[in-house]
């Protein structure tokens, strides 16, 4: 390359000219008509934009955040300048309990960020308190208040505060009854969530207070003390609170075996226990780019075709004498499982597997607590909230 | 959550309690993005310790405005991502129903 | 003292009928005789954390 030369002519210069020198043999090379200045030539830029993803182990895997790492180049490798107009989304599916959804243009670490809030910190729903006044069936006690608090809770937790310290009001607590019998004569009985009954005037079991007055006052004390119904919430008035699915099964009753308990669900979020977590569960995959770098044709072709068990490939004929050719139909799908270069070197060479950093598919598999685009909505204003916790600390 | 300065407040240590790598990992990325960072990093002293702290040296502004500066451009970040995907999801729902209407249409 | 006529109520082993028992009675199920009885469940309210 004619810049070696231009560094040896310089360094041979006296010091005091040095820099001039410099500077006009950084113009020199910028006006070369091979460097582009202003652009990142390919290979870098593929460095910089996709993941490698080789028969033994990705390389390129980081991404390259720092804002002065293409100075020298002239490029300016901002992200958030141009976040705004580069970034998109796109909705690939949507059902109640399903999301499937594209962000294009967004860096690993904010994906990741909601990713993890979403599975550990949007808060829901969920049974924490098992008071059980009779319990005959093969389920010991544990096992069953265990069970129940796995069950997700249809109730909007934002209508709600997190309890604190045994003070169960309408305002955080939420209780369900069970009560069922299995007759001696009948069959065994399948207890389900649809079950579990809400009260929505609070808890029904007497407190036991050693000093109970004989002519005890109008109300008998109970486990929690709602002020108010929370059916007269508007809320909850159309919508009744109820699990959010009801053929759950909580345990199975023989002839003659009796549950009967209550049960109070409060807030909390997934990092405490993951029976608060709102998804089941939530993963995020770059999305893969597949680049045939030879032709493939006929014979390899059609094996190609048959060993990718997703069926990423398919086969294109060439007009002249029926002869084949692979062309990549669905590379949304690949999984990365490596069977089209496990071959040999051969296949190695033919096939570059890569995938976009700054493009990421998200799967949200809701619990039913909230439909899945809610879901997300939340764990956006969650980690505003963080940065909004953040700034107020340090002004 | 707190922050450790030494005499020189263009390079300090945030220490954040409650917090852990969602917010250290995004909180970086944006640092890294502003061109008055010379260096930044997290690290978390033990997984045990709802701990993190973040490490900011600057060309010479003060590391706090820095860092003040960067959550702002992540909450900037983050309500652009709850609009974009609000109209978004919108967009879709939309062409769903209409697809369903010319389907009906047609029939 | 408790009362005398408070009988606690035993289930038996073999064919799980309740049969109530006084103090100083026999130990033994009124119809199948069989000598084992188990006492019934608490009827206080037992709480537990669903974790």
């Amino acid at each position: 390359m004619s810049s070696d030369n231009e560094d040896t002519t310089s360094s041979s210069e006296s010091e005091g000219a040095d820099s001039v020198k410099e500077n006009a043999t950084l113009e020199f090379i910028e006006n070369l008509s091979d460097v582009p200045m202003g652009r990142l030539p390919s290979n870098i830029e593929f460095q910089r934009t996709r993941v490698d993803c080789k028969a033994d182990a990705p390389i390129h895997t980081d991404t390259f955040q720092y804002s002065g790492a293409y100075s020298s180049m002239r490029v300016e490798n901002s992200f958030l300048d141009n976040f705004c107009d580069n970034f998109r989304v796109e909705v690939i599916r949507l059902t109640e309990d399903e999301m499937e959804f594209d962000m294009i243009g967004i860096d690993p670490a904010l994906a990741n960020a909601f990713r993890r809030i979403l599975i550990s910190e949007v808060p829901t729903m969920a049974i924490e308190k098992v008071l059980i006044a009779n319990n005959t069936s093969v389920i010991q006690d544990e096992v069953l208040a265990h069970r129940l608090g796995l069950i997700p809770i249809k109730a909007d937790p934002r209508l709600f505060e997190y309890a604190e310290n045994n003070t169960a009001s309408e305002k955080n607590t939420i209780v369900f009854k069970l009560h069922v019998c299995c007759e001696r004569s009948g069959q065994r009985l399948s207890v389900k969530s649809k079950e579990l009954i809400w009260l929505p005037n609070g808890s029904e079991f007497p407190l036991e207070s050693q000093d109970s007055k004989t002519g005890s006052s109008s109300k008998p004390k109970t486990y929690t003390s709602f002020t108010c119904s929370q059916d007269s919430l508007p809320e909850f008035s159309s919508n009744p609170i109820a699990p959010a699915l009801g053929d759950i099964l909580i345990a199975r009753l023989g002839p003659g075996q009796e549950i009967e308990l209550e049960a109070h669900a409060v807030k909390g979020i997934g990092k405490t226990h993951s029976k608060w977590s709102p998804v089941t569960p939530v993963w995020y995959k770059m999305l893969p780019e597949i680049v045939l770098l030879e032709d493939i044709e006929d014979q390899q072709a059609e094996k190609l075709v048959a060993i990718c068990p997703v069926k990423v490939f398919d086969i294109e004929d060439i007009g002249k004498a029926g002869k084949k050719r692979a062309t990549v139909a669905r590379p949304r799908a690949c999984t990365l499982c490596r069977e089209c270069i496990r071959e040999g070197k051969g296949w190695e060479n033919a096939i570059s597997l890569q995938r976009k950093k700054d493009h990421f598919i998200f799967t949200i598999e809701s619990s039913g607590v909230f439909p899945p685009e809610v879901l997300v909505t939340e764990a956006v204003k969650i980690l505003e909230e963080k940065c909004d916790r953040v700034i107020s600390d340090l002004s | 959550m707190e922050h450790g300065s030494l005499s020189d407040p263009s390079q300090s240590t945030f220490s954040l309690i409650d917090e852990d790598h969602t917010y250290a990992n995004a909180i970086r990325f944006t640092l890294n993005q502003d061109p008055r960072t010379k260096f930044c990093g997290y690290s978390i002293p033990h997984p045990s310790d709802n701990r993190v702290n973040i490490r900011v040296q600057t060309t010479g502004a003060a590391a706090k405005e820095v860092f003040k500066d960067a959550s702002q451009d992540l909450m900037v970040v983050c309500q652009h991502v709850r609009s974009t995907f609000d109209k978004a999801v919108v967009d879709f729902r939309m062409s769903k129903s209409v697809n369903g209407m010319d389907i009906d249409s047609n029939n | 003292m408790d009362p005398q006529p408070e009988p606690v109520y035993y289930i038996c082993g073999d064919c799980g009928m309740e049969i109530p028992l006084k103090p100083n009675d026999v130990i033994q199920c009124r119809e199948c005789g069989y000598r084992i009885l188990y006492k019934k469940r608490t009827r206080r309210i037992v709480q537990y954390e669903a974790r």
